[in-house]
C-alpha cells in the first residue's frame, strides 16, 4: 500500500519533468509530450486502487492536517486523472487548430505547454479533493483556476480566445475576492479553517447566526461563480465558445467537479446547525431553480453546438445544485446527497468529455462549429455520429444511460425531502433538454451531409470514444462501483463520529 | 492602535482605492495603489504586525508595484484616457456596491463580538520573522509547496502569453 500522497507527487514531477524536456529538447514535436502525459496519468490513474485510503485524524501531526484520503476524495481524484487524460487525448487531436492561433517562429513551436499545463491543473484538481482545510482548499483551487486562466487564452491569435482570457480572469478575480472574504469570516467566527474543527466549534461555542450566513454567503456567491449557477453565470457562455475546445472540456467537468466538492465540504459543518439549516438550504433551493431554469431555457435557440453545451453546462450545474439543496432534510443524510452529487458529476464527466471531443474532431474538419455543420454526420462517419448520438442522449436522460441514473437519483433526492417546487422545474427543464439535445441528433441522422468525405479519426481517439460510449451505458444499467465509495465512507464516519 | 489612526489610515485607504478604478490615467492608478498598500502597511503595524507591515512596504508597494509603474511608462499607455463612462454600468456598480456595504453594515450591527473591543494581545516579541517561517515551514508546508507550484504554473503562463514568438 503506497500513502495517497504519493498520487499528487507523481503527477506533478511528470510536469516537471516534461516542462524541463520541453526547454531542452531540439525535436520540433511536441505531441510525444501529450503522449507521455496520457501514459504516466494511467499509471498514476492504476495507482490510485492500490494505497492506503484512511481519513485525517484531526490531530494528526501537523501536516497531514491538511490532507485527507477517504474514499469520496480518492474518487474525485480518479475523476481528476480520467478527466485530463481525455483533454490531452483531444489536445492532440486540436493540435493543428492550436498551431494556427499561436504566434510561432516555426510549426509547432509553443504548442508544448498547452500538453503540460493540464498536469499541473490535474495535480491541483487533485489536492482540492483531499483538502480538509479551507487554507488548502484555497491554494489549491488557485492552482486550478490559475492554470485555467493561462490555457483560456493560449491562441493568442484568435481574438475570441483572448477576449475569453481576460473575462475569465477578471471575473475569475472577483470570484476569489468573494470567497476569501467568506474565508475570513469563517476564521473570524470559529477561529478555525479545518472542516472538522469548524463543526466541532459549531457544535459546543455560542456563535451569531447573522455572521455565519453572511460568511456562507459569501462562500456562496465564491463557489457560485466557479461551478457556474445563476446570477453568477454570465461569463460562461463567452468564455466556453473562445476558449480552445479541449480546455472547455476541461472547465466544464474540472471546475465543475472541484466547485461542487468544495460546496458541499464548505457547507457540511454548518448544517448540523438546526438554526441555519433551513436559511442555508431555502438560498441553495433558490440558486437550484433559477440555474435549472436559465440554463436549459436560454439554450433552446442555440445554433452554435459549443455555445449550447455551455448553456448546457449550466443547466447540469442546476441540477447538481437541486441536490445539494436537499442536503439535510429529513430523509435525505448528508452521505446520499454526497454519494448523488459524485455520481452525477461522474456521469456528467463520462458524456461530456465524449460529447467534446466528438465537436471538436467535426468542427475541426468542416472549420464550423453551428449544428448545421453536423448534417448527415450518421452517413459520413458512423462511429462519431453514434458517439455524439449516445453523449446527447446521456445529457438529456434518455434510460438506460449514466446521464439518466445521475438524473434519477437527482429527482428521488427531491422527492425525499419534498422539494416539489424544485422537483417540477427539473421535470420541466429535462423536457426543454430533449429538445435542444435531440436537435443535433437529428440534425446527423436526418439531414443530407453537405460534404461526404469520412472525418479521419486517430486509433488513440477511437479507443477512448469506444470506452466512454461503453462506460457511459455499463454505469448507466450498474451504478453500483460508483456508489459504492461513498457508502464506505458513510461507514467509516458512522463507526468514527469524531470525523 | 489609537481608533483615530486606525480610522485616519483606514479612509485614506478606501480613497485611493477608489482613485484606482476612478483614474483614467494609468500612471496614477499604479501611484494610488502604491498609496492605498502603504496605509495598509500601517494598518498592521498598527495591530503589531510589524512584519507583514514591512514586508507589504518593501514587496508590494516597493518591488511590484514600482516594477509595475515602470512597465506602464515604458509601454506608454494613453488609450485608456480618452473612454468616457458607460452610465449604466456606473449606476449598477454603484447599486451592487452600495447594496453590499448596506449588507455589511447591517450584519456588524447585528453581530454582537463585532461591536465589542477586541481584548489585548499579548506584548509583541518582536520576533514576527522566525514565527512567520516557523509557521510558514512546518504547519503549513503542505499549503506553502501547493502555492509553490501555483507560482510556477503562474511564470510558465506569463512567458507563454506574453513572448512575441514562440520556439
Amino acid at each position: 500500500m503506497f500513502p495517497p500522497i504519493l498520487l499528487e507527487i507523481l503527477v506533478l514531477v511528470t510536469g516537471f519533468v516534461l516542462l524541463l524536456a520541453e526547454s531542452f529538447s531540439t525535436s520540433t514535436s511536441k505531441r510525444s509530450l501529450a503522449s507521455i502525459g496520457i501514459f504516466s496519468l494511467g499509471w498514476v490513474f492504476a495507482l490510485s486502487f492500490f494505497v492506503s485510503s484512511a481519513p485525517a485524524a484531526v490531530d494528526a501531526g501537523s501536516y497531514w492536517n491538511f490532507y485527507s484520503a477517504d474514499s469520496v476524495s480518492l474518487l474525485f481524484k480518479r475523476i481528476a486523472l480520467l478527466t485530463t487524460m481525455g483533454v490531452l487525448v483531444m489536445a492532440l487531436d486540436y493540435e493543428s487548430v492550436l498551431a494556427k492561433n499561436i504566434p510561432s517562429s516555426r510549426p509547432g513551436a509553443g504548442t508544448g505547454e498547452f500538453f503540460i499545463l493540464p498536469l499541473f491543473t490535474c495535480a491541483g484538481l487533485m489536492l482540492l479533493a483531499s483538502a480538509v482545510d479551507l487554507v488548502l482548499a484555497f491554494a489549491a483551487l488557485e492552482l486550478v483556476t490559475i492554470s485555467f486562466y493561462v490555457m483560456v487564452a493560449y491562441m493568442r491569435r484568435s481574438h475570441a480566445s483572448l477576449e475569453a482570457g481576460v473575462k475569465y480572469l477578471i471575473l475569475g478575480a472577483l470570484s476569489t475576492g468573494f470567497f476569501v472574504f467568506g474565508i475570513t469570516w469563517i476564521f473570524g467566527i470559529t477561529g478555525e479553517t479545518h472542516f472538522a474543527k469548524i463543526a466541532l466549534k459549531m457544535a459546543s461555542v455560542q456563535h451569531s447566526d447573522v455572521a455565519i450566513l453572511f460568511a456562507l454567503v459569501l462562500v456562496l456567491v465564491g463557489l457560485g461563480f466557479k461551478v457556474a449557477a445563476v446570477p453568477f453565470q454570465n461569463w460562461v457562455p463567452d468564455v466556453y465558445q473562445g476558449a480552445p475546445t479541449p480546455v472547455t472540456a476541461f472547465l466544464s467537468v474540472g471546475s465543475k467537479a472541484a466547485g461542487f466538492l468544495l460546496l458541499l465540504r464548505v457547507l457540511e459543518p454548518f448544517l448540523g446547525v438546526s438554526s441555519l439549516a433551513p436559511k442555508i438550504l431555502l438560498v441553495l433551493a433558490f440558486l437550484a431553480g433559477a440555474t435549472l431554469v436559465f440554463g436549459n431555457l436560454a439554450a433552446l435557440p442555440q445554433n452554435n453546438l459549443k455555445r449550447l453545451l455551455s448553456y448546457s453546462s449550466i443547466g447540469h450545474a442546476g441540477y447538481l445544485l437541486m441536490a445539494v439543496a436537499c442536503v439535510g432534510t429529513a430523509r435525505s443524510g448528508f452521505g446520499s446527497v454526497g454519494s448523488t452529487v459524485g455520481f452525477y458529476l461522474f456521469a456528467y464527466l463520462l458524456m461530456t468529455l465524449l460529447g467534446f471531443i466528438i465537436f471538436s474532431l467535426v468542427s475541426t474538419h468542416s472549420k464550423g462549429e453551428e449544428i448545421h455543420h453536423f448534417n448527415g454526420l450518421a452517413k459520413r462517419s458512423p462511429l462519431l455520429a453514434f458517439g455524439l448520438l449516445v453523449s446527447m442522449s446521456s445529457l438529456a436522460g434518455v434510460p438506460l444511460t449514466a446521464g439518466f441514473y445521475g438524473k434519477f437519483l437527482v429527482f428521488a433526492q427531491a422527492v425525499n425531502s419534498g422539494h416539489w417546487v424544485l422537483l417540477s422545474l427539473g421535470v420541466v427543464t429535462v423536457g426543454a433538454g430533449f429538445y435542444f439535445y435531440l436537435r443535433v441528433v437529428a440534425a446527423m441522422y436526418w439531414n443530407e451531409p453537405s460534404e461526404s468525405a469520412p472525418i479521419p479519426v486517430s486509433f488513440l481517439t477511437k479507443t477512448v470514444i469506444t470506452l466512454l460510449v461503453a462506460g457511459i451505458f455499463f454505469f448507466g444499467i450498474n451504478p453500483k462501483p460508483v456508489l459504492a465509495a461513498f457508502q464506505q465512507t458513510a461507514i467509516q464516519s458512522a463507526k468514527a463520529p469524531s470525523h | 492602535m489609537s481608533p483615530i489612526l486606525f480610522w485616519i489610515f483606514a479612509a485614506l485607504m478606501l480613497a485611493f482605492g477608489v482613485s484606482v478604478v476612478v483614474n483614467r490615467d494609468p500612471v496614477a492608478s499604479a501611484l494610488s495603489l502604491v498609496a492605498s498598500f502603504l496605509c495598509l502597511a500601517a494598518l498592521f503595524v498598527g495591530l503589531d504586525a510589524f512584519f507583514i507591515g514591512v514586508i507589504q512596504v518593501l514587496v508590494y508597494a516597493g518591488a511590484v508595484m514600482v516594477l509595475f509603474l515602470f512597465i506602464i511608462m515604458l509601454l506608454d499607455l494613453k488609450a485608456e484616457k480618452r473612454r468616457h463612462f458607460n452610465k449604466l454600468a456606473l449606476a449598477g456598480g454603484a447599486l451592487v456596491t452600495a447594496g453590499f456595504v448596506a449588507g455589511l453594515v447591517r450584519v456588524l450591527s447585528l453581530y454582537p463580538a463585532g461591536n465589542q473591543p477586541f481584548p489585548p494581545l499579548g506584548v509583541a516579541k518582536l520576533d514576527d520573522v522566525r514565527q512567520v517561517g516557523m509557521t510558514l515551514f512546518s504547519n503549513f508546508n503542505l499549503p506553502f509547496q501547493t502555492v509553490g507550484v501555483l507560482v510556477l504554473v503562474a511564470s510558465v503562463g506569463v512567458i507563454v502569453l506574453s513572448r512575441r514568438e514562440l520556439k
